[in-house]
């Protein structure tokens, strides 16, 4: 290497990113390590850095001796710029040692928009791109997360996926792996041992055909090969590995604090969220261990503001009695709480205060949809009551401003539940001017955000069809003219991005071919709106012989064979058609506090499902 | 209760070295900030809105830049002994920081005038030595409004008494710049008019700030 990395850093942009040496962050002697994981994040440092993932799994495989578990992110375009211009191979924080002399490269999974990162960070590190043309002296190339719950537009790409939890699986494919090494590494026999783990799914020994009509007509495992893959579990969070200490980065990152997760899982089953199944059951974490979790993360870390991690914070079932419990300390130390996806409605107004619950987010609904009977399709339990009720609060203790959230393009909405959207805006405008006492001088305003709406797999809505670019564009500008009030400002998603996460979320294996396409243009960092060019994306899938509407428009017959279903999330597919059939009767399911619906998930024998109701 | 202008300031005294030359001064405040929650140390917080504790650097140091005597105040809300501050501090530093003294504040922050540099150079000490004795030494320098200045750096490299000496990769340079709120003279302005006299390769340097001075030339801490 003609030039050191420290001249690198003193020509890049917050060259902190990239030089590691963070309080917190683990340097071992490399001489008495037997298995080294690059821990890569496709995404620049400030977003992969505040991941609550990547700092359990981090702290997890540092907590054995002879692992070492570093981190990798995505550098931003100058400083990938200067490496390549100096051959600098892609290198871990705490070591600086290029990456491909890892054991392994494992990436996590958040978004179908980071996949070309991936690839280009792959590329950047010297490691060849196909699983299929990497030997014996390359590392291990896998992954985890959401998006590996159908991993198979990666499936050329990875050596394995590794489905659902990922505490105790990591440590038993790294220490599976730790074995092989002493007796001798060949790839193919570690694979063939490692698919026998549960959770571990090795694309390779699968194999796909299709239909005429471009539909799969199997899936089948090679000999000795499990059949499906069920993903992994932890069962009881409170026993759960979880880390004393987090890496505290310098430069400002997106969630910069310390994070303590309350529990896995959400008992409301909203049809379009693939979150509120493929994590059930529900765990939950005891008072005391999320105090005492908190209070050590905060003691090592000198964080100034800690938050409550999970999908629906007011679900967590001793909330109050937690968040007294925690403000008891923190009021006294200065210490912030911040306590995400709260609903503030049946929340006592003392401990709103304590909290700032407020001043730190404002006042925010998520309905989802416009009108009752929409978000009865989508199963989403927030009623208008509810969201007048507690504006109306709001407003009288003084609140001007209201964020709301949308999605447009749900299964079965019409135009009526577009205009359904402005309607609840306008309704909340009221609201405020109803209130005799309201601030003098000031308006109101109510800002609405509207996202499209992208199936996922192992949702009720994976056999639906998303609305085309066309008509979500002419959603767009019917909710445009009918709001006629400048107190409401709309905002949206761009439909060209949630187009192409469509289309991957629900891809097959045949998506490889175009992701590699992607890649030979040089397209990278695709989550940033700068980077994204989509008319391109559209040259490829030409270009590939492949047709983007497949994917994201098309609507499957009930029987299809779809890409994902030799893995298994617990709940079963029948449970999920009949929830897509509800949704067509705008017919509601309780959530799982309420009773059981019976959705699969029991086998796990865990949390919720084994809990007194 | 007690007024908060009675406590008194500590100054501390420390280095910043290594990769925490990558450290900008925003974020060394917040490092900073959160070294001393780590420390349990019974320090100030600001009233108001949004209270955090109060931590203030005289001098701010370049990014890139490493300090061999960077000093940061904070306000004690107890009483406490300086030397177990000093090191229940360097305990929770995270690497390249390192706490080397504290002290009850005597001068204040605003008496800054001057810092020593030295600088390495990978470049032969005779093209520095030219540089040095030239008549005017101009520079292109970024103004506050995002446009550019002419500035000649030689009135204030004349009478800084800088020293050149050669090393085994080139040589070093020592000087003293203003550093004070009237005037500042960035180092690494004397780095961009060596990289005019001889253009063949970009320059390799690194600098350290060995100390910040007052206008008697004392060290300020």
């Amino acid at each position: 290497m003609s030039v050191t990395l420290e001249q690198l850093f003193d020509k890049v942009q917050k060259p902190a990113r990239y030089t590691g040496g963070e309080l917190n962050s683990v340097v071992k002697d490399k001489s008495k390590v037997n298995v080294r994981f690059a821990f890569c994040f496709p995404d620049l440092y400030e977003v992969g850095m505040s991941h609550l993932g990547m700092k359990i799994l981090y702290g997890l495989k540092n907590a054995v001796e002879d692992f070492w578990c570093e981190r990798v992110f995505a550098p931003d375009t100058d400083m990938e710029a200067l490496m390549r211009e100096h051959h600098v191979p892609l290198f871990a924080l705490e070591s600086r040692d290029p990456i491909r002399e890892f054991d392994f490269v494992g990436f996590t999974l958040q978004y179908e928009m980071c996949y070309t990162t991936i690839l280009n960070m792959l590329d950047l590190a010297g490691i060849p791109l196909l699983s299929s043309e990497r030997g014996e002296n390359m590392p291990l190339v896998v992954a985890g997360g959401p998006c590996a719950y159908n991993p198979e537009p990666l499936a050329d790409f990875f050596d394995l996926f590794i489905i659902g939890e990922g505490e105790e699986v990591n440590l038993e494919l790294m220490e599976l792996y730790r074995e092989h090494k002493k007796r001798g590494y060949s790839k193919a026999a570690f694979l063939r041992e490692a698919a026998q783990i549960e959770g571990v799914y090795v694309p390779s020994l699968y194999d796909v055909t299709y239909h005429e009509d471009g539909t799969i007509a199997s899936i089948t495992p090679q000999n000795g090969v499990p059949a499906t893959v069920r993903k992994r579990i932890i069962r009881d969070m409170d026993t759960a590995y979880y880390p004393e200490s987090f890496v505290v980065p310098f430069i400002d990152i997106v969630h910069d604090r310390a994070m303590t997760e309350i529990f896995r899982g959400c008992i409301r089953g909203c049809r379009f969220c693939q979150a509120g199944f493929i994590y059930r059951p529900v765990r939950e974490k005891s008072v005391d261990t999320i105090d005492r979790q908190s209070r050590c993360l905060c003691e090592t870390s000198g964080y100034e503001e800690f938050s409550l991690s999970s999908l629906s914070t007011s679900d967590y079932t001793h909330l109050e009695e937690l968040l007294k419990r925690l403000l008891s300390w923190a009021e006294k130390e200065h210490t912030n709480i911040t306590v995400p996806s709260l609903r503030v409605d049946g929340f006592s107004e003392e401990l709103a205060n304590r909290l700032n619950v407020l001043r730190r987010s404002g006042l925010t609904f998520a309905p989802e949809a416009g009108t009752q009977r929409l978000r009865d399709a989508i199963n989403k339990n927030l009623t208008e009551d509810e969201i007048l009720g507690t504006a109306a609060k709001a407003f009288a203790g003084g609140w001007t401003s209201v964020k709301l959230y949308f999605m447009m393009g749900l299964p079965t909405e019409t135009m009526e539940d577009i205009v359904g959207i402005n309607e609840l805006g306008q309704k909340i405008v009221n609201c405020f001017y109803r209130n005799p006492d309201k601030p003098k001088g000031k308006g109101v305003s109510v800002s609405v955000s509207v996202s499209c709406f992208v199936p996922k797999p192992f949702t009720p809505f994976q056999w639906e069809p998303q609305d085309t670019i066309e008509q979500l564009r002419e959603k767009q500008k019917v909710l445009r003219e009918s709001v006629t009030t400048k107190k409401i400002s709309l905002s949206w998603h761009d439909a060209e991005t949630s187009y192409l996460e469509a289309i991957l979320a629900r891809g097959d294996r045949r998506i490889g071919k175009a992701l590699l396409e992607a890649f030979r243009r040089g397209f990278n960092l695709d989550a940033w709106s700068e980077h994204f060019k989509f008319d391109e994306w559209m040259d490829i899938f030409r270009e590939v012989g492949l047709d983007p509407d497949f994917y994201a428009c098309r609507r499957r017959a009930e029987d299809e064979i779809f890409p994902w279903d030799h893995l298994d999330i617990g709940v079963t597919k029948a449970f999920l058609l009949a929830e897509n059939r509800k949704a067509h009767e705008s017919a509601t399911t309780p959530n799982c506090r309420q009773e059981c619906s019976h959705c699969g998930a029991t086998r796990f024998k865990g949390g919720i499902c084994v809990e007194r109701r | 209760m007690n007024d908060v202008k009675d406590f008194r300031t500590v100054r501390v005294t420390f280095r910043k070295r290594g990769r925490a030359r990558y450290i900008s001064h925003l974020d060394l405040n917040r490092t900073m900030t959160r070294a001393v929650r780590r420390a349990g140390l019974p320090i100030w917080y600001t009233e108001g809105f949004n209270r955090h504790p109060y931590l203030t650097f005289a001098s701010p140091l370049s990014l890139g830049f490493e300090g061999e005597r960077e000093t940061m105040d904070i306000r004690l809300e107890q009483e406490m002994d300086l030397d177990e501050l000093a090191t229940r501090l360097n305990a929770v530093m995270p690497e390249g920081l390192e706490v080397i003294g504290a002290a009850w504040a005597v001068k204040k922050a605003g008496e800054v005038d001057r810092a020593t540099y030295r600088v390495e150079i990978a470049c032969p000490a005779d093209t520095v030595r030219a540089l040095l004795e030239k008549d005017e030494i101009l520079v292109q320098k970024r103004t506050k409004k995002k446009d550019y200045k002419t500035v000649d750096l030689k009135p204030a490299l004349a009478v800084s008494n800088p020293t050149v000496t050669e090393t085994e990769n080139g040589c070093v340079l020592e000087f003293t710049l203003p550093c004070s709120s009237a005037e500042t003279v960035n180092p690494s302005l004397v780095m961009t008019a060596l990289e005019k006299v001889d253009e063949k390769a970009p320059l390799v340097y690194t600098v350290r700030r060995l100390a910040v001075l007052d206008k008697d030339g004392e060290i300020f801490g």
